[in-house]
């Protein structure tokens, strides 16, 4: 038997997916449910968004990691997408390579699905990470094709033209960097932000004190902004499908037992240790 | 070995750029610019011959028979596939479709994959990190499993308490020693750079 276990324990991530796939397409359970249940923090992104006025411009900081991405790809989807509806113009620039390359495939996701690309800008990428941030209080770069009217005017007032800032975080330079670099050299404008759950500790302070006025920072959060919302026709620039509880719910059981079972056994030797010790 | 150059040049570039965010005066402002922008020179410039290096390295290894093959192979092919869309005459650069599709259909699924391998090596590494009898890494495992117990999506009374549990643990104590970590990471390098500032240490220390 204990020699099988080596053999039983390398299949378990195989066991795993197939747990995942199996769950993926088995319907709702109507005891789950991937929404905060308070939605006081989606509540705080709807409000902030509403105070920044018509056909807003927004400068979006695109910046997240590949990595925790798939955390925030549904929220980002949707906010961009709520922004959209609210007849915002959005000007897209990232700071980091990887940031660019996801930044370049959102625009060219919004291409596809025939946005209004009147509203859409892409400021393309500034290297020198913090300098870059500081060099764009300065002035804002407009590329080659950018010869509408949203252009013309952030040509015209820089980083004055925008109404809000967007920080869509997960790389080194999230919306701490933002607020640290960016906030102090431009006026009073509103600054928001999703980041993955592993950014929260840091982004929080921010948000208590106001520098930030409201951040979606996990899974849970952006599912409550989520159902909120009714874009209608903007709809088919979210993501085609939400996350489904159940295969989560697998997952992080499964994350319970294995850390579970390493303390339980632990906690076991310990106490055997302890009566052999009082026995001799 | 000091350099009072360096900290000089170092001290001078510092103060501008506090001066410049303290002061409006247009020409100290104009002056900062030149001063950030040579920064942002200097960091593409490093970040281009870090990527040159990397391609570099892995053709020595190549050439040489050193390291692993497949790997140096692959990176390289990415490398040039990559260039070659982006960089052919007539390419919309990052706009480029092949890039596009390089992008979407390779690049993002392969680190979203790599991602997810974490969620099996993280385990394996919490269970070592446990068996291994160290207190702090049964601390670490032991408030791993309580945040990941509480934030088990479940609807209902239950669910809400759970979430509302998990929120203060987030908030409270996991993000008070995040934050302190940050607060000592930040005096640290506050003070090794005034040490710097004021030539108290080489910048090479």
């Amino acid at each position: 038997m204990n020699d099988r276990m080596p053999h039983l324990w390398r299949l378990a991530p195989l066991v795993l997916i197939a747990a995942l796939a199996v769950a993926w397409q088995l319907p709702e359970a109507s005891w789950l449910r991937l929404a905060a249940p308070d939605a006081a923090v989606a509540d705080r992104m709807t409000a902030t968004l509403d105070s920044i006025g018509e056909e807003p411009r927004v400068l979006v900081g695109f910046d997240p990691d590949i990595g925790t991405y798939a955390e925030t790809r549904p929220t980002v989807r949707t906010l961009l997408a709520d922004l959209l509806a609210r007849e915002a113009r959005l000007a897209f620039v990232s700071l980091t390579a990887e940031g660019r390359a996801l930044g370049s495939a959102e625009l060219a996701r919004f291409g596809r699905e025939e946005a209004n690309p009147t509203r859409l800008l892409d400021l393309g990428f500034i290297p020198g990470a913090e300098a870059g941030l500081v060099d764009l209080t300065r002035g804002v770069r407009l590329p080659d094709e950018g010869d509408g009217a949203f252009a013309r005017e952030v040509n015209a007032a820089g980083i004055g033209a925008f109404d809000a800032v967007l920080v869509i975080g997960g790389n080194d330079l999230g919306p701490r960097s933002w607020i640290e670099q960016v906030a102090p050299r431009i006026g009073e404008i509103p600054f928001v932000a999703v980041t993955p759950t592993v950014l929260l500790p840091e982004v929080q302070p921010y948000l208590a004190s106001g520098a930030l006025r409201a951040v979606l920072g996990t899974p849970r959060d952006g599912a409550a902004y989520r159902e909120t919302l009714d874009l209608g026709n903007l709809g088919r620039l979210t993501d085609p499908s939400e996350p489904r509880p159940l295969p989560l719910l697998i997952g992080m059981l499964v994350a319970v037992a294995a850390l579970g079972q390493a303390l339980g056994a632990r906690a076991i030797g310990y106490l055997r240790a302890s009566r052999s010790r009082e026995a001799g | 070995m000091r350099r009072p150059t360096l900290t000089a040049l170092v001290v001078l570039v510092g103060l501008l750029l506090i001066a410049d965010l303290l002061v409006v005066n247009t020409a100290l402002g104009q002056l900062a610019g030149i001063v950030v922008d040579a920064a942002i020179l200097v960091a593409a410039g490093a970040a281009l011959a870090a990527v040159g290096a990397l391609g570099a390295r892995r053709i020595a290894d190549l050439w040489r028979r050193r390291g692993d093959p497949v790997s140096a192979a692959l990176v390289l092919a990415g490398m040039a596939a990559m260039l070659a869309a982006g960089l052919r005459p007539g390419s919309a650069g990052t706009g480029e479709p092949a890039v596009q599709w390089l992008i979407a259909a390779l690049l993002v699924p392969i680190g979203a994959s790599l991602f997810g391998l974490l969620f099996v090596t993280t385990l394996a590494a919490a269970r070592r990190s446990v068996a291994s009898r160290s207190r702090e890494g049964t601390v670490l495992v032991a408030a791993a499993l309580v945040t990941t117990a509480l934030l088990v999506p479940i609807f209902g009374g239950m669910g809400t308490w759970m979430a509302d549990a998990a929120g203060w643990l987030l908030g409270g104590p996991i993000g008070a020693v995040f934050r302190g970590l940050l607060i000592g990471v930040g005096l640290l390098t506050a003070v090794y750079a005034a040490r710097t500032l004021l030539g108290m240490a080489a910048a090479d220390e």
